[in-house]
């Protein structure tokens, strides 16, 4: 027999017909009788005090049903940082005064969508106009307005990391370079918009549906938000439309939508509009970044000192977290000896900026990955050879932060390398760049403050052998229903149509943190493995009542036959040994749980994956242009569970990465983003997208179900830094400024080529 | 999308009456590609659409002694496999292979796209280079005027509130013309952030008479006029061409946004306008051959 049954075969995602046929109701889809709609009055200016929101001549509509502002609300700030008072920082509906331009002030229900939008035409905000602030270098300046009463000089967060002797590390370095990087905005433009429809009954419970990578903690913060209980809140997540970040904090839709829901004792459902989703909803963070690297002769990486200032727009989100793990990631996948980092979130008066797919690691890797090139060329040292030298291997420690257990960063390098080769010489202006990346498995955060497991899991086995997986996880599209699902499959002995999953219902599944940091795979389906585990040596003990083996052999089941490890012909079929056991225990459904918190592991992340890119591009010499030609990744993420899920996310990975590094940005000007819309927000296209290779590096993560790592944010980090080290390559012009427009492609190579040749 | 009052005519004339009565408040809805995205984004809210896109007879591409007629009805797609337009005229089959997606050139009509008088859009460049006659009807009567004198401003046109566009009528390009239209954008099929259409007819070896269309060069697409003049009677070698695209850009006006400035997109003008000549120029065999 071989190893598994389940995990590591193709097999077709358990949501896809449903998707694939539009019968897949999401949020958008649904509808109530009785319902109303809800429309968000928001802020045109960037900066303002509040003086009055007169609602009057809105109430008077035809149609509308309520109109609530701050007022209505009992005047809590929320954050995900409840760990942190000061970090909870954002009213949703502001009371005293607004922080950019979509900052919501008022919010309607009204018999439908035009007369919502109608009544708030009609709501008079009088409003004193304060100065404003836009970019963080002149934020973090003395006399810049304050974003926040009483926070010095926009700072938000601070973070450091150090080891090792940096100061003394950089005076035994051959060569030291110090260059400066920016990193620009970037929209999680999933396709479905944030949208909830939220019912407040007379028995004063809130149900709430809404696409959501975090039912938890929608749950948990809507219950602060508007005092009441956890379990008097109950939030459905039907099929979500993407997350990428932007859904696990307490967003507009749900929170004025519950509010309105409470006032009227009706449903009210919010939906953003595409404008919305573009101006009014977080981003991934924009940094700016000056980072010294040393050397020595041989290539051997001595020490770094990264300092990051990063915009933090008018509240803190999950941005706290993306500036550890932008410092953090600096260091990746390298054996620094000496490490310093420090990094500022500063306030501005733009739409805030939070968690998006890669966490702060994309924007640190396109840095980190840049300037090890740049260290390359100067000490006349092959790109790959450098990165082997100081590249993480098994069994590494990132002082004082984490452990790296499995890594396959050297075999990727390998692979990558052997490629290129083949590649042979390229023509005029086509270039290829590398980067290299690893990603958490999951962090070791906790400053939600939940008291809860991590993830959590139950498994009941029914009669007819049909297993009912119970989990907290929350599937975005990724895969994680699928996975799982193949899980509880493997571990339990049965086959994917077997299993049934109940996901989605805070209600009836065990809490789980969500659906962010590239977690679910290993903690969540440890959860679901120890679940299945446990009903499956119930099963046993009734199969081995019923084989009576010799007492030395091991029990196992797999693709449903119960049988003796050893002698794999000798059993019974499952479903006997299913019946027995719940006859045996009365009629009891055999019932098994599984919690997973990691423990012991660091600070970071249980695990971590890795992988080196390789990117080929051409480079048009008179527009500037840069196209993809293809891109090449070895990825290692332990033991693939689910091969297609880790195609489909490598793919859009990809799509979504190299948007990022050449035509993704969200420009603003006078606070207010200049392209919310699909015609303007240049997202890459399947004509741009370039043939894609995917080499899999088996590793084995002993932390991880069957070994298994993460799979969907690590693929976002390399892009950017491949890219721009391909078009260095092609046509010797290093752009340090996301995105890689044409533009700056085209004034670099003319001042390359007017350069005095004294400087060349 | 404000609510609006919505019509669905029968025939032309029926068409043709209800934007006289509306005059002015009422916009024509035919594939939609360019109005829906307007509606929706508040840009427009008129009190009546009025839908043309069932009307029958206004979806043709035929041929004339002097030329062919396209139906302003007539949808990108055809434009793109249609035999007659591959055989006569190849600069239209390239436009239409880069603009947007197969799902909007399915819906999208010719005539739509010029009345939106988007200065980006593909299709002026090209049919200004081709001479193109636009055929435009109300309740009063016919009239048709050469396409360079119908746009008039961003997003405007000479067409009146009572009128509809019904034809485009396309000149026979001598024997050995060439033609070549260049577009560059942010993604393979998007927008122009430049573009040219150059038709280039050949005499002995020299060039006989030039034409250069431009898009997203200011607030209407546009003929280069002064350029082409540079070109007559020469023959299409480097320095003639290098010269004709820097007056090129030269009379173009285009405007820094979100996807470059004003002097970044003049560089793309001059190196598309170079690009469409030289391309024409050899398809027409007057320039040297590479």
């Amino acid at each position: 027999m071989s190893k598994y049954s389940v995990i590591g075969t193709r097999l077709q995602s358990i949501d896809a017909t449903e998707k694939l046929t539009g019968s897949a109701k999401y949020t958008t889809d649904i509808s109530f009788p009785n319902m109303l709609y809800g429309k968000i009055l928001r802020s045109p200016h960037p900066h303002a005090r509040i003086l009055n929101v007169d609602t009057s001549q809105a109430e008077r509509l035809a149609g509308v049903k309520k109109v609530v502002t701050g007022k209505d609300t009992i005047g809590k700030k929320q954050g995900v940082w409840r760990r942190f008072p000061d970090l909870c920082d954002e009213e949703i509906l502001c009371r005293d005064k607004v922080r950019y331009v979509g900052d919501p002030v008022a919010a309607v229900a009204a018999i439908d969508e035009d007369t919502a939008m109608e009544a708030l035409s009609l709501i008079k905000v009088e409003y004193e106009v304060l100065p404003a602030v836009f970019d963080p270098l002149e934020a973090i300046k003395e006399g810049a307005p304050l974003v926040h009463y009483g926070v010095e000089l926009n700072i938000n967060n601070t973070r450091h990391i150090e080891w090792g002797d940096v100061d003394e590390a950089f005076r035994r370095c051959d060569h030291i370079r110090e260059d400066m990087f920016r990193c620009s905005s970037q929209a999680h433009a999933c396709m479905e918009t944030h949208g909830a429809i939220a019912s407040f009954g007379y028995d004063g419970k809130l149900t709430v549906h809404t696409g959501s990578q975090s039912p938890y903690y929608i749950q948990v913060l809507l219950a602060e938000m508007l005092g009441l209980r956890e379990g008097d809140v109950r939030v459905i997540k039907p099929p979500t439309g993407g997350g990428f970040g932007s859904k696990f904090e307490l967003d507009s839709a749900q929170f004025c939508a519950s509010l309105l829901s409470m006032k009227l004792c009706r449903p009210v459902k919010i939906v953003l509009t595409r404008e919305e989703e573009f101006t009014a909803t977080k981003r991934r963070t924009p940094m700016y970044y000056a980072v010294k690297l040393g050397a020595k002769k041989d290539g051997t990486l001595l020490a770094k000192e990264v300092r990051a200032i990063t915009e933090g727009g008018a509240y803190t989100g999950m941005g706290a977290t993306a500036l550890y793990l932008t410092g953090f990631f600096s260091s990746f996948p390298y054996k620094y000896p000496n490490y310093r980092y420090d990094g500022y979130r500063v306030y501005t008066n733009t739409a805030p900026t939070s968690a998006m797919r890669g966490f702060g690691a994309p924007q640190a890797t396109f840095v980190g990955e840049s300037q090890i090139d740049m260290m390359a060329e100067d000490l006349g040292i092959d790109p790959m050879e450098i990165r082997r030298k100081n590249g993480m291997a098994p069994g590494y420690e990132v002082p004082g932060e984490a452990f790296i257990g499995s890594c396959g960063l050297h075999e990727c390098l390998d692979q990558i390398e052997e490629r290129i080769k083949r590649r042979g010489k390229l023509p005029a202006n086509r270039g290829i760049g590398v980067a290299a990346y690893g990603f958490i498995s999951g962090g070791i955060f906790n400053w939600f403050d939940t008291p809860y497991a991590f993830s959590a899991a139950m498994v009941r086995v029914n009669i007819d052998g049909k297993v009912d997986l119970f989990t907290g996880a929350a599937d975005t599209g990724q895969g994680a229903n699928t996975t799982l699902s193949m899980i509880c499959a493997e571990e339990l002995g049965v086959r994917l149509e077997d299993i049934r999953l109940h996901v989605g219902d805070t209600s009836i599944c065990p809490p789980d943190l969500g659906s962010w940091g590239s977690r679910e795979t290993l903690m969540n389906g440890s959860a679901v493995k120890m679940a299945a585990a446990d009903a499956k040596r119930q099963l046993l003990e009734f199969a081995a009542a019923a084989l009576k083996p010799n007492i030395v052999y091991d029990l196992d089941i797999k693709d449903r036959w119960v049988h003796l490890v050893d002698r794999p012909e000798k059993g019974m079929s499952y479903f006997d040994a299913v019946k027995a056991a719940i006859r045996g225990k009365d009629g009891e459904a055999i019932i098994g749980r599984g919690h997973y918190s990691p423990h012991r592991k660091g600070m970071v992340s249980p695990a971590f994956s890795f992988g080196v890119q390789a990117v080929e591009v051409e480079v048009d010499t008179e527009t500037g242009q840069v196209s993809l030609v293809k891109a090449t990744t070895a990825h290692e993420s332990g033991t693939v569970i689910n091969p297609i899920g880790i195609e489909g996310q490598l793919e859009g990975a990809l799509a979504m990465a190299a948007g990022y590094g050449l035509s993704e940005e969200l420009p603003i000007h006078d606070g207010k983003i200049q392209n919310g819309c699909f015609r303007d927000y240049k997202l890459l296209l399947a004509p741009d997208i370039p043939e894609t290779e995917i080499v899999e590096v088996e590793t084995y993560e002993p932390e991880g179900p069957f070994g298994a790592k993460e799979a969907g944010e690590g693929l976002t980090n390399p892009t950017a830094g491949a890219i721009a080290n391909a078009v260095y390559n092609a046509v010797g012009v290093r752009i340090t400024d996301l995105p890689i427009t044409p533009e700056k492609v085209l004034k670099a190579l003319h001042e390359k080529k007017h350069k005095k040749p004294s400087e060349a | 999308m404000r609510g609006f009052q919505y019509f669905e005519p029968e025939t032309l004339s029926a068409a043709c009456s209800l934007l006289a009565k509306y005059k002015g408040e009422a916009k024509v809805i035919a594939g939609g590609q360019s109005l829906l995205s307007m509606l929706k984004n508040r840009l427009l809210a008129p009190d009546y659409v009025v839908n043309i896109k069932g009307l029958s007879g206004l979806e043709y591409i035929k041929e004339r002694p002097s030329g062919i007629a396209v139906g302003a009805l007539t949808i990108h797609r055809a434009i793109e496999t249609s035999p007659v337009v591959g055989a006569r005229y190849p600069l239209l089959v390239e436009m239409e292979h880069r603009l947007a997606a197969v799902q909007v050139r399915n819906w999208g009509t010719i005539g739509g796209n010029l009345c939106h008088a988007d200065p980006a859009a593909d299709p002026p460049p090209c049919l200004l280079a081709l001479n193109a006659i636009v055929k435009l009807k109300s309740r009063s009567g016919t009239r048709s005027l050469p396409l360079e004198q119908f746009f008039k401003d961003y997003l405007e046109s000479v067409l009146a509130p009572d009128e509809l566009m019904v034809e485009i009528f396309i000149p026979n390009l001598p024997a050995r013309a060439g033609t070549a239209f260049i577009k560059e954008s942010v993604r393979a099929n998007d927008m122009a952030v430049a573009s040219a259409a150059a038709v280039v007819i050949p005499n002995g070896k020299g060039a006989k008479e030039v034409r250069i269309g431009l898009g997203a060069a200011g607030p209407t697409p546009l003929r280069a006029r002064k350029a082409e003049k540079t070109l007559v009677g020469r023959c299409l070698e480097d320095a003639a061409i290098e010269e004709a695209a820097a007056i090129a850009a030269e009379e173009a006006s285009p405007t820094t946004d979100m996807h470059g400035s004003d002097s970044f997109k003049r560089q793309l003008l001059q190196v598309v306008v170079r690009n469409a000549l030289k391309e024409a120029g050899q398809r027409a065999q007057v320039g040297r051959a590479r």
